[in-house]
This record gives structure tokens, C-alpha cells and sequence, in this order.
């Protein structure tokens, strides 16, 4: 649809500080770490961090990234 | 048509529309039809309903009585192309806030692409599963799902997670499709269903088995009062379902007390 401005527009997009407040990690229901650098929002009691794409965070274990000690 | 009954809850396997498959691998099949429909979702459902999905999600959001006074939260599981959210969000005015889960990306990128300017600071979008929700204890006002509960693996685990993520005095909503009571309707039903609506979803979409799937899916779901009662032992109070067009589509709804 808008092809030619979807890059543009999802660099802008920020992560709603009101729905961070919102969210948990979805298997320890745990509070997240939001990681503004890496777009990536962490779960220290899961090890994992939730990738943010195009400003959506996507809270499926499958797609997250396995974290090692020293990023908890 | 045979059907081999095999109960959703009966351990490792459920159905694909008709077919019986591995619990872990229906999600992935799951995903597969919508990616595949995405872009023209709300295209087929006109075709597909007569435009009738229409009055039936008006009806939900009527019923819902979002108030205007106060901030009002919606959580819209499975609703990937906002459609619900919209509605809702339009009835509540500038104070309601929704969140959109859906498991589905692609949906979500429809939905988030075609949010209305006026809407866009009151609209997240949040890529989850209804089994296992990314969102905290007792957060919202309402939780609604429209036509997506059936292609859930694990139904009451998607109900839990609704009754936990509400807040006390929050209202559980449900549309779904539901068998057809209606003498002579449930005939011209079947054969519409089974005859008309994949070849139509060939033709719109290119695919033919997406539409299979969502005609079998409808079958498989648990009857009315069955699925009252799953939404009862979910924790749930006041349950009730409300049958539309003929029993076409039951509107399922339930409080948190």
C-alpha cells in the first residue's frame, strides 16, 4: 500500500510508554526491561527478549532471543 | 462428508477443520490461512456474510456499551485487522484506549496500515497468543474476540487468560459462528457453506483451502450451551449467549465477578 514510506514511518514509530506498563512476559507473566537500543523488550526470569518490529512487539517465545547472564 | 469425533480436550490431538492433527501443529496451519488471506480478510467476510458481519460486530459493540466518562480498556484478541477495535474505540470517544492481540503479523500490519488517523494515539497493536497473553493481572475493561475463539488449539486456556487479564466488573464478549437452528435455513446454510464459500475464496483470495478450513471450523465448535459452559468453569458470571441471523452467530457474553 504504502510501500515507498513503510521504512521512513516505522523508524518514528516509538513504543507507547502506557502500553509497556501493560505488558508481561507471556510464560513467567514477569515485568519486562525495554531495551530502546535493540528494540527488544526483556525478560530476565525467562531469559528471553521479545523483539519490537515496525513498532510491535511481538510476545511469542518462539520468536524471541535467547539471552545469556550478562544481559539480565 | 465423514468426520472422525475426536474432543478438543481429549489430549494430543484436535481438528483442522475435519482433519485431526497434533495439538502443537494446529497453530501452524492456524497461521498459515491468515497469512495467506490477510490483505483481502475483510473483502471475503462481506462476500462471505452478505455484509451481515457488519451488524453482527455492531451488535457486540452495542452491547458492550463502552462508557465515555472515564477510561474505558479493550483488549481485542484475534483481531488483527482492528475491525473491533474501531468500532469500539468510535463508541467510547477520545477516553477509550484498545489493545490488539492477534498471534498473526500479517493481520496486524493490515490493521495497524488502515487505522483511522483520528484513532491512531488510542490503538496498540500487540503480536500474542490467546493462550498465553503478554499482558498483566486484572488490566482491562472489556476482552473481546470476534470469530477467532474457534481457531484457538486450547480453548479453555484462552478463557482463563481472559478471565485473568479483566478487571473485576470487566465483560467477556465473544462472535462466533455456531450450527444453524433454523429448519430449512440449516440446509441452505450447508450447502452455501460447503459449495459456494471456497470456490468464492479461490476466486477473491487464490486459495481455496483457507476457506475449507473456516467452513469445517464452524462445525467443529462446541455448541452454544457447551460453550457457555466452558466459559462458566473459565470463572465467569451472568454467561450468556445470544444467537443472530438465525443462529448463524451466537454473541457470548460474561462477566468478571
Amino acid at each position: 500500500m504504502h510501500s515507498s514510506n513503510e521504512s521512513a514511518a516505522s523508524t518514528e514509530r516509538h513504543i507507547d510508554p502506557k502500553l509497556l506498563e501493560l505488558l508481561v512476559c507471556p510464560l513467567t507473566k514477569s515485568v519486562l526491561r525495554y531495551d530502546a537500543e535493540r528494540q527488544e523488550l526483556v525478560s530476565s526470569a525467562a531469559r528471553l527478549a521479545y523483539p519490537i518490529r515496525d513498532g510491535i512487539p511481538i510476545m511469542l517465545p518462539d520468536e524471541a532471543r535467547m539471552i545469556d547472564d550478562s544481559e539480565r | 462428508m465423514t468426520e472422525t469425533k475426536i474432543r478438543q480436550d481429549s489430549g494430543d490431538e484436535t481438528h483442522f477443520g475435519f482433519t485431526s492433527v497434533r495439538l502443537g501443529d494446529k497453530q501452524a496451519l492456524v497461521d498459515d490461512v491468515f497469512h495467506k488471506v490477510a490483505k483481502r480478510y475483510d473483502v471475503m467476510n462481506d462476500l462471505m456474510s452478505f455484509g451481515l458481519h457488519r451488524a453482527w460486530k455492531d451488535a457486540l459493540v452495542s452491547s458492550l456499551r463502552p462508557w465515555k466518562n472515564k477510561p474505558f480498556s479493550l483488549l481485542d484478541v484475534a483481531g488483527g485487522t482492528g475491525d473491533v477495535a474501531f468500532r469500539v474505540m468510535e463508541a467510547a470517544g477520545p477516553r477509550g484506549r484498545a489493545t490488539v492481540c492477534d498471534i498473526n503479523g500479517d493481520m496486524l500490519r493490515v490493521g495497524r496500515d488502515r487505522t483511522p488517523k483520528a484513532l491512531t494515539d488510542q490503538i496498540e497493536f500487540v503480536q500474542g497468543n490467546a493462550e498465553v497473553l503478554p499482558f498483566e493481572d486484572n488490566s482491562f475493561d472489556a476482552y473481546t474476540i470476534a470469530f477467532g475463539i474457534r481457531n484457538v488449539p486450547r480453548i479453555d486456556l484462552a478463557l482463563a487468560e481472559a478471565h485473568r487479564v479483566l478487571k473485576r466488573g470487566g465483560r467477556f464478549l465473544c462472535l462466533e459462528f455456531s450450527a444453524v437452528d433454523v429448519p430449512g435455513l440449516d440446509k441452505i446454510y450447508d450447502l452455501f457453506s460447503f459449495k459456494v464459500i471456497p470456490p468464492m475464496g479461490k476466486m477473491v483470495t487464490g486459495d481455496v483451502e483457507p476457506y475449507q478450513y473456516l467452513v469445517e471450523s464452524i462445525r467443529k465448535f462446541p455448541l452454544p450451551a457447551r460453550f457457555s459452559g466452558m466459559i462458566r468453569d473459565a470463572g465467569f458470571g451472568e454467561v450468556r449467549a445470544r444467537p443472530m441471523s438465525g443462529g448463524i452467530v451466537q454473541l457470548h457474553s460474561g462477566w468478571k465477578v
